[in-house]
């Protein structure tokens, strides 16, 4: 469905006459033509994303979409076969050193320092960015305050809940203040209580006027949290665009979302008639 | 009235219950030809180790029955039945993964009585090379001891009894232990176990010289005649005892295997019924209270200064004291470094120069440094954006190793040179030791950057994830080698000087070493973070795979 894309930049061209063209705020991130291929699978397939500042980002998709991949492409982690990325103005794999302290990190699917304990693996991090320790342990303090981590501050991450494991990660990423926010599934396995907690954080720092890009499969958390959605699938940026774009005429972005990975006309399981029947 | 509406007590016990014991056998046989169906490198192990073992055990069974008749063989015997069971009882802990094929956690979900369960679990244990192996041990050691017909009598007796024994012993100490092997301390105790193997190794080789040159085996009599009433061995000592007459002593030997295996068996039962109907581990340890600790900077943070350099070698230490892998590592290189020199020193087979071999060992900790770092690394290559960067985290470990390994080299050094009595060539071994330790720093770093591979975190003797193999020989011994060749400058005017007698120079070579090291270390740390600053992507790509 590419011609929701299409309505974005008539949007946006739109929007921009209105405010007189000024184009003073440059994007949180600007990626053009990325691709990523491992052996025969194409990950990523010649995305371009242009990501608001100061906005909260959803990065929707199916599982083997991609999401991981960008994050990863985009944050350095990852070298790209080709595309150009920009973070906050600067280019990822050209100018690392601005990039690098600007923006805050939590990758799926990769592990911790986990033989030290929440306090020490914050105390890291932030010595290890270049901050002054008492800085370092005054945030930390307040970090694992807010985040609901103060009791279990001392036990080694390796025995760690998921939920702490996500909160202790997204107090490494925050502790240094960065502008822009990646976090690739940080609600996933999280209970409810913890996941509340995440959302706090989350939304009162974006107020604050940083950028937050989270990767997420579901729809619901991302409809409360989000607007601004991009939505992959198979390795490609399928839309992008505030809540309301993306959502089109749909009734839930769950619904629009469904039509845009082509997921729409599925077999709802007719042929499971006997489950459910007569035992 | 249909099944559903018959009384559960009465229609529960009868229908599982009956033959469950072929199921189990049937089921293990299965898990077995299907393990092997998985992989033909799986198959290549099972059979290699079948062939080894039947070798050994054959080569066991001949050496018993060629031990018949002689005055030392119930010592023998006796010592080395028990040496099985203990190994049988101590195995579980650290491979706790070895017979997962019946684990009682996975049948939780069945409704299954404890009697019946035991003895199928009993039955389907005995599979296996392990069992056939200590099978043939123990019918050898039987046919080595038994003379007469009551010796024959409690020969069969003591076959069959003693095999119920080890594999009910190790059974009963695997099932007490399930909670600490499934827990974080219990794989990080079957991590240290390759450490136990590797120094146990070094000490065995000695105790077998020792016993070679003192008075024989006469000398094991003493122990062999404890041994004989303890359990694992008791039932084969009572063939030794029915053998010479001694039938009082043969009956009790034999009725304390029996109760052992008896208490056994019930310790077993208590802890499996315990272990499948009481709530599981994870449930435990989220209800613990955490423990609570002094906050700050205490310790020896505090006298580091602030900085990159402070901070990353704070998190290497903490993670040799915490990391099992680490550990293991590190004790592995300090024990073995120390042991070959000092064990040759002592059996006046040795050199000074010997003592080098701790600086190597020691040495090899600097290769795949971000390997040891896990997928982790993703945290440290966010915080490299320069060269500059990735060479003060590179010098940061360096100077960890060296922390440790600078009073090592020296203490090493300074005893084998007081246990030979040879001071004269102390500094030459001094100097080349350090020599070495700086070009094991330069390759170690240098190879850290170019040939990073993944650590596996589980098993004590993987090191390396399937695929990168040929990898990791490349980094460890390209390395080596290098290193060997960059140390030559030392090497040769140290060998020099021995040959032509100039033993009164090789006082030089402490300062020689010492300065060659440095320029040496601090030049591959140099090259080794330009490499690492430019393959970031690359370098968390190998070593996230574990």
């Amino acid at each position: 469905m590419p011609d929701r894309a299409d309505a974005r930049t008539e949007t946006e061209a739109a929007t921009d006459a209105a405010t007189g063209g000024a184009h003073e705020v440059r994007p949180a991130v600007r990626v053009q033509g990325l691709w990523k291929r491992f052996g025969e699978q194409v990950a990523v397939a010649g995305i371009d994303l242009e990501l608001p500042a100061g906005k909260f980002i959803g990065l929707v998709g199916p599982n083997g979409a991609g999401k991981t991949t960008t994050l990863s492409m985009v944050t350095g982690l990852l070298r790209p076969d080709l595309g150009k990325i920009e973070v906050a103005g600067h280019d990822v794999w050209t100018d690392p050193v601005e990039v690098k302290s600007r923006i805050g990190v939590l990758p799926e699917g990769l592990r911790l320092f986990e033989r030290l304990s929440g306090r020490e693996l914050l105390a890291y991090n932030g010595r290890l960015r270049g901050l002054p320790g008492d800085e370092v342990d005054k945030r930390a303090t307040q970090l694992l305050d807010v985040l609901d981590l103060a009791g279990s501050q001392h036990k080694l991450v390796v025995d760690y809940s998921t939920g702490m494991r996500k909160k202790i990660g997204l107090a490494a990423a925050l502790l240094h203040n960065p502008e822009v926010l990646f976090l690739d599934e940080p609600f996933e396995g999280v209970d409810p209580v913890s996941a509340q907690t995440i959302r706090g954080v989350l939304e009162r720092y974006t107020r604050s006027g940083a950028t937050v890009v989270f990767s997420s499969h579901v729809m619901e958390l991302v409809e409360s949290l989000c607007d601004w959605v991009a939505v992959m699938a198979a390795g490609r940026i399928k839309a992008q665009g505030t809540l309301a774009e993306v959502r089109g005429d749909a009734p839930s972005l769950q619904n629009a979302f469904l039509e845009l990975v082509g997921a729409g006309g599925r077999d709802n399981g007719d042929s499971l008639d006997w489950l459910g029947g007569t035992r | 009235m249909s099944v559903l509406d018959a009384p559960v007590s009465a229609a529960a016990p009868v229908a599982p219950t009956t033959g469950l014991t072929p199921v189990f056998v049937r089921l293990k046989l299965a898990l077995l030809r299907n393990g092997l169906r998985q992989s033909t490198g799986r198959k290549a192990a099972f059979i290699a180790s079948l062939v080894v073992s039947l070798l050994l055990a054959a080569g066991q069974v001949l050496g018993l029955v060629l031990l018949r008749g002689n005055e030392h063989a119930g010592t023998v015997v006796v010592l080395l039945t028990g040496v099985v069971a203990l190994g049988w009882a101590v195995l579980p802990l650290f491979f706790p993964s070895g017979d997962d094929t019946l684990d009682p956690t996975r049948l939780v979900m069945l409704p299954l009585r404890p009697e019946p369960l035991i003895r199928a679990l009993l039955v389907s244990s005995m599979i296996g090379i392990g069992p056939l192996f200590t099978l043939c041990l123990v019918v050898g050691s039987a046919i080595a001891l038994a003379h007469g017909a009551a010796g024959v009598v409690f020969g069969v007796l003591a076959v069959p009894l003693t095999m119920l024994l080890c594999v009910a012993l190790s059974r009963a100490v695997a099932t007490a232990n399930v909670r600490l092997l499934n827990s974080r301390k219990g794989r990080d105790l079957a991590v240290l176990s390759g450490l136990v193997i590797a120094v146990g190794i070094q000490f065995v080789n000695f105790g077998a010289q020792r016993l070679g040159q003192a008075g024989g085996l006469s000398t094991l009599d003493p122990a062999a005649s404890v041994v004989r009433w303890l359990p694992g061995a008791s039932a084969v000592a009572s063939v030794d005892a029915a053998s010479d007459g001694a039938y009082g002593a043969a009956v009790a030997q034999l009725l304390i295997t029996v109760g052992a295996l008896v208490a056994l068996m019930w310790m077993w039962q208590r802890s499996l019924v315990k272990l499948m109907t009481a709530p599981d581990g994870s449930t435990l340890a989220a209800a613990e209270p955490t423990r609570e600790k002094a906050s700050g900077r205490g310790g020896l943070s505090a006298l580091l200064p602030e900085g990159r350099t402070a901070t990353v070698m704070q998190r290497s230490l903490r993670y040799v004291a915490r990391d099992p892998k680490t550990k293991a590592a590190w004790v592995t290189a300090l024990a073995v470094g120390a042991i070959v020199p000092l064990l040759n020193a002592l059996q006046g087979t040795g050199s000074v120069y010997f003592a080098c071999f701790a600086a190597g060992m020691l040495g090899m900790q600097m290769y795949n440094q971000f390997g040891q770092d896990t997928s982790a690394f993703w945290m440290v290559a966010l915080t490299i954006s320069s060269p500059r960067d990735a060479y003060v985290e590179l010098r940061a470990r360096a100077l960890v190793l060296l922390l440790l390994t600078l009073p090592f080299t020296l203490l090493v050094c300074g005893v084998t040179a007081a246990m030979i009595g040879d001071w004269r060539s102390l500094p030459g071994a001094l100097g080349l030791s350090f020599a070495l330790l700086g070009s094991m720093l330069a390759t170690g770093a240098v190879a850290s950057a170019l040939f990073p591979y993944s650590i596996p975190q589980e098993g004590a003797f993987k090191n390396v994830v399937p695929g990168q193999g040929g990898l990791a020989w490349i980094s460890i011994f390209g390395g080596m080698l290098a290193a060997g060749l960059l140390s030559a400058p030392v090497i040769v005017p140290v060998i020099w000087m021995h040959v032509t007698d100039h033993h009164d120079a090789l006082w030089l070579m402490v300062p020689g070493g010492l300065v060659y090291g440095a320029l040496i270390g601090w030049a591959g740390l140099r090259i080794a973070a330009g490499r690492t600053a430019n393959r970031l992507p690359e370098i968390l790509a190998a070593v996230s795979k574990g």
